[in-house]
């Protein structure tokens, strides 16, 4: 019979760490991901030869990439795998690195998201696929057409969608690992250049470097290694799906709305009980549909509860508190694990500036072409 | 003659586009690129999807105009559109002509655009859609 990951045994985030998103640059991805694990071993208190296995969250970088990273760790012989999910490469390998724990592979599980922007192979070109549009419609077109049906089914504006970047503009700005650490006006995000539909620059997330790590533990390993209990974070489900057919619907949202309501159910929590998200907004249509595939608000609802501040920091539920993909920006691999480090920061209250009072309950949310999609759930520490 | 930009999934010789389909023998789901491999809905196996001629005609899903192409095929800008096939599928093309989202909900058909002239003097066409019903819609961007 199958089980939720919360009927398996306890496994809690112990230990986090990034490397800030920024520019692409000279700096090796060896060199990246080694310092979102040293951030993360210290975080937890933890030496490396505590970690048992490693899955590694890559999608542009290069084939078999991990050893040559964690070797600068030391020699300890663990299994290490590389994950593909596309933009959901690091949620997928945090998955898993959860599932080892719960299951009772390991003790202590590592995910890292590593990246460096290279030369991208859609499958479409690998597996001879053609259509009308031959290759004119790249990921903001895609978004695009969602945007202007957006604005056709519910009367949305295109300054609408710009207010989710300024909200994730101004929580960006107080996050020190974020790509983009400057707050924009509502004219600045409107600004030219325009991209695609009603998406200027600023509502397209920038694509850079960086790395993430995040150290999964059992509750054995917690005690026996002397770790911290009030600032693991407790990883209630793990939900993981892939598109179907939706015919008209939105694929997007459909699968977002799926993947959301198993990872609730599997929690046992409801929507409404949640205190912070992150989510996949790597173009600004895309929070706005993913709000109300949530559930948190009702179809067409999202614009105008994100103008009276429902999803800021010290709203109703913070969205996007790290700055998301917008600000904080999307390096591909990292981003699923960069979104589970926030969410840890905000549930151990250790979010700084960024802090939404009363943080207990989270949720990461990323899609990635293919297409698929991850939700995690996790509980500050009882 | 007209020679298709993508043999694949037109055929020139008609006078208005007509798209190269594939249906499912089994549960019957018609599909826009063909399918070759198996159905997608039911997993039937090659030997039930067949071939079937699809008219480009349909209603605008959705819309939006490209403002910045890397590619070099196609000088931005251009319009790309989502259309509901009359015969089943949601599937993206161009417009042969930008518009609002005013238009989506509207009638649509493709007709064939030049793109250039091969080495033997043949027109190399595909289908762009354009509005045939335009109800309210205005001529600008979206």
């Amino acid at each position: 019979m199958s089980r939720t990951l919360r009927e398996m045994r306890p496994v809690s985030v112990v230990g986090v760490g990034l490397h800030p998103y920024q520019r692409p640059g000279d700096t090796p991805y060896t060199a990246l991901g080694v310092h979102a694990v040293r951030a993360a071993l210290a975080d937890a208190g933890l030496d490396w030869q505590a970690v048992e296995t490693a899955y590694t969250g890559t999608a542009t970088t290069a084939m078999g990439l991990s050893r040559l990273m964690y070797r600068h760790l030391g020699a300890s012989g663990i299994p290490m795998t590389q994950v593909e999910n596309a933009s959901a490469s690091g949620s997928t390998a945090f998955r898993q690195a959860c599932i080892d724990v719960a299951s009772g592979l390991v003790e202590v599980a590592i995910a890292v998201g590593v990246d460096k922007p290279a030369a991208f192979r859609r499958p479409t070109t690998a597996a001879g696929v053609r259509d009308l549009a031959a290759g004119r419609i790249v990921p903001f077109t895609h978004f695009a057409l969602l945007a202007n049906r957006y604005m056709f089914d519910h009367g949305a504006t295109p300054e609408q969608f710009a207010m989710v970047a300024v909200k994730n503009a101004r929580n960006g700005a107080g996050n020190p690992n974020a790509q983009r650490q400057k707050e924009r006006t509502l004219e600045e995000v409107l600004a030219p250049p325009q991209i695609s539909g009603p998406l200027t620059r600023l509502q397209c997330c920038p694509i850079g470097e960086g790395a993430a790590a995040a150290i999964v533990a059992s509750e054995d390993a917690i005690a026996r290694l002397g770790l911290d209990p009030a600032r693991a974070v407790r990883v209630l489900s793990s939900a993981a799906r892939s598109e179907t057919v939706y015919q008209a619907e939105n694929f997007d949202a459909a699968l977002t709305r799926e993947t959301t309501e198993i990872a609730l159910a599997d929690a046992g929590i409801a929507a409404d009980a949640l205190d912070v998200i992150e989510l996949h907004d790597a173009f600004t249509v895309e929070e706005l549909l993913y709000i109300e595939a949530m559930g948190l608000a009702p179809a067409g609802g999202a614009a105008s509860q994100l103008a009276e501040g429902q999803f800021d920091i010290g709203g109703r539920v913070a969205v996007s508190p790290s700055g998301g993909l917008l600000a904080m920006g999307h390096p591909i691999g990292p981003t699923g694990v960069g979104q589970i480090c926030e969410i840890a920061a905000q549930l151990r209250g250790e979010a700084g500036l960024r802090q939404h009072p009363g943080a207990r309950l989270g949720l990461a949310h990323m899609v990635g072409v293919g297409a698929v999609c991850l939700v995690h759930v996790l509980a500050a520490a009882a | 003659m007209r020679v298709a930009a993508d043999p694949g999934l037109y055929d020139p010789e008609n006078p208005l586009p007509t798209l190269h389909g594939s249906r499912c023998d089994a549960c019957g789901t018609t599909f826009f690129p063909p399918l070759g491999i198996g159905c997608e809905i039911c997993g039937a196996g090659a030997e039930g999807l067949r071939a079937v001629p699809l008219a480009a005609a349909g209603t605008l899903h959705s819309l939006a105009t490209v403002y910045v192409h890397a590619g070099e095929d196609i000088e931005a800008p251009f319009t790309v559109a989502e259309v509901q096939l009359d015969d089943g599928p949601l599937i993206r093309g161009l417009m042969s002509e930008p518009a609002t989202i005013d238009a989506i909900g509207s009638r649509v058909a493709a007709q064939w655009a030049e793109l250039r002239t091969d080495a033997d003097g043949n027109d190399v066409v595909e289908p762009r859609f354009r509005i045939e019903d335009r109800g309210d819609a205005g001529g600008g961007a979206a």
